[in-house]
């Protein structure tokens, strides 16, 4: 008789830990609950030096989730997921091999995890990478999701600091050490130069046209051009014109 | 910065104003086509100061001209040129006027999207008002609480009942909100989430007595409160405050969350919430509301919104 299987109980609220852990001593009165994390990175660290044979995972926990848990865990334990109502990672799940519990956890249905638990303990745990890829794209998570252009920009008005939303922004403009933020209602500093602004903006969303001006492409009202064929931008409800220079005429082509 | 080029016109046309070019017929065929473009830019321009001048003062400019034009001894173009704008000026009153017509049906338009605005914010409102995640995970934890701390347990499900009945009514059309109500509601909430998340929530709530019965929109409070604990306080591991306070400033209706989290993230996925805030503040105030989102010297995140401070009437 091989010694009593062990599990991990992972969640964010003391009081749902709390619930499981008693639930499951209902249920599998020979589980041994041999410790608790309050979130992902807690619960790896876990995993790692207590090696259960179970983790009762909760999806949604700050900083690391759930199911980024899972990723580092999935070989190492049988994993649970745990949560109180995510429709589509129970479509997740109902497709694939792993089981969950829907908070708060009937005694019947835990019962029934418990059972398929017993039969899979002398397997190796189930990798899940098929589940795990299918849940990050149902719960819009990818983790890594390609657009992490700025969506705000943090500066100086007077003497406080903004977040300022870039659609808010007509353009920015390199004034000695700072980089001037125009909006429709008021201007504020950032110490960012141009150079290396430009990289953190959406270039759908921002063009630089001189090589101390870029310009929200939204905010354009009209391009004019005078006979050297020197372009000039206006923006909306401002009195500036923006110059364009030579090496980014080409943005207006077009027009 | 670009001088607005008077050069007569036929000076610029004349061949010497073409420029050099590694292409020289495309390059010609560009300075015309440019000479075109000055010549009616400035007939316009011309044009729209007849529309507009008072007839006083066409009238002063054309004896001026004729005067001028005497000393020069060529009375005649500048007599033709005269009766030329005197006419032009009939019929350009027309043009102004119906500009003024095309201006004011632009303006209309522009309402109706405003309204359409509001009409879908409130929509977009209604969906986001209960979370199903906050529900159950409420409902889960007053099921714990029964068995092991009932007189909790009562506790926290009388705060989801004032929870529910406070969010229901901003469902209605109609009514004037006032910020009494959404700062119940987001008591209840608040109360409700510190069960839950015990001294990682530490909610403050500053609101002078006198000011709940100002109106305030519906659903924005409630907004910045939920995304100060969940981008705010969620995510940091020790937790932290969270103050709900108001104040008049200059006359305006002045509403701040401040939370002492992790801090407002510049980029990602996400602000939909803000976003709908600001569309609804425009929708409903135009220029006089405002939302703030600012970053306190001390760390976290403060969100404030401005709005016309108004007093609700009193519903019987």
């Amino acid at each position: 008789m091989p010694a009593s299987p062990t599990a991990v109980v992972v969640d964010d609220e003391r009081l749902m830990r709390e619930q499981l852990v008693a639930r499951l001593k209902d249920a599998w009165p020979e589980l041994q609950i041999i410790g608790e994390a309050g979130n992902g990175s807690e619960a790896i660290a876990m995993v790692q030096s207590l090696e259960p044979d179970v983790v009762f995972l909760d999806i949604s926990m700050p900083g690391m989730d759930g199911i980024q848990a899972a990723r580092a865990i999935a070989r190492a334990a049988h994993i649970v997921f745990v949560t109180a109502h995510d429709e589509h990672a129970i479509a997740a799940f109902e497709q694939g091999a792993v089981d969950y519990v829907l908070k708060p956890a009937e005694p019947e249905r835990l019962a029934v995890t418990c059972e398929r638990l017993r039969s899979r303990l002398a397997q190796a745990p189930d990798p899940m990478d098929g589940l795990l890829a299918r849940l990050s794209d149902r719960l819009g998570n990818g983790g890594v999701a390609p657009r992490d252009y700025l969506r705000w920009v943090q500066a100086s008005v007077g003497a406080n600091l903004r977040m300022i939303p870039t659609g808010d922004i007509l353009f920015f403009r390199a004034e000695d050490k700072y980089t001037r933020v125009q909006t429709p209602g008021f201007e504020a500093l950032i110490r960012k130069p141009i150079k290396e602004l430009i990289d953190e903006l959406d270039p759908k969303e921002f063009w630089q046209i001189h090589r101390a001006t870029v310009v929200r492409v939204d905010a354009i009202e009209q391009v004019s051009r005078n006979f050297r064929g020197q372009q000039t931008v206006h923006v909306k409800g401002r009195p500036e014109k923006l110059e364009v220079s030579r090496s980014f005429n080409h943005l207006f082509k077009q027009m | 910065m670009n001088p607005d080029p008077r050069t007569p016109p036929g000076a610029a046309a004349s061949p010497r104003a073409v420029p050099v070019s590694a292409v020289p017929a495309s390059g010609a065929r560009q300075s015309l086509r440019d000479v075109r473009e000055l010549i009616v830019v400035l007939w316009w321009r011309f044009f729209d100061w007849l529309a507009v001048v008072s007839w006083k003062k066409l009238l002063l400019v054309s004896i001026l001209g004729i005067i001028l034009a005497g000393i020069l001894q060529h009375p005649l173009p500048a007599l033709m040129l005269i009766i030329a704008s005197f006419i032009i000026k009939v019929v350009a009153g027309g043009k102004r006027r119906a500009e003024l017509t095309a201006d004011e049906a632009t303006k209309r338009a522009e309402t109706e999207q405003l309204e359409r605005t509001v009409v879908e914010a409130r929509m977009e409102a209604l969906q986001a008002q209960i979370e199903p995640h906050f529900l159950f995970n409420t409902l889960a934890s007053i099921d714990q609480l029964i068995q092991t701390d009932p007189p909790r347990a009562s506790k926290m499900q009388q705060s989801l009942i004032r929870y529910l009945r406070s969010a229901m009514p901003q469902m209605r059309e109609g009514s004037r909100p006032t910020l009494g109500q959404q700062v119940n509601l987001c008591t209840a909430f608040l109360e409700i989430m510190a069960v839950r998340m015990e001294d990682r929530l530490r909610p403050v709530v500053n609101v002078p007595e006198g000011l709940k019965s100002a109106v305030f929109p519906s659903m924005m409070l409630q907004t910045l409160v939920e995304n100060a604990i969940k981008h705010g306080l969620e995510p940091k591991t020790d937790g932290g405050r969270l103050e709900i306070g108001a104040a008049i400033v200059d006359g305006q209706l002045t509403v701040h969350v401040q939370d002492t989290g992790v801090g407002f993230l510049p980029r990602g996925e996400g602000g939909v919430g803000l976003a709908n805030i600001r569309d609804r503040l425009k929708a409903l105030y135009r220029d006089r509301a405002e939302l703030i989102i600012g970053v306190p010297a001390t760390g976290g995140t403060c969100a404030t919104i401005k709005v016309p401070y108004e007093i609700a009437p009193v519903s019987t």
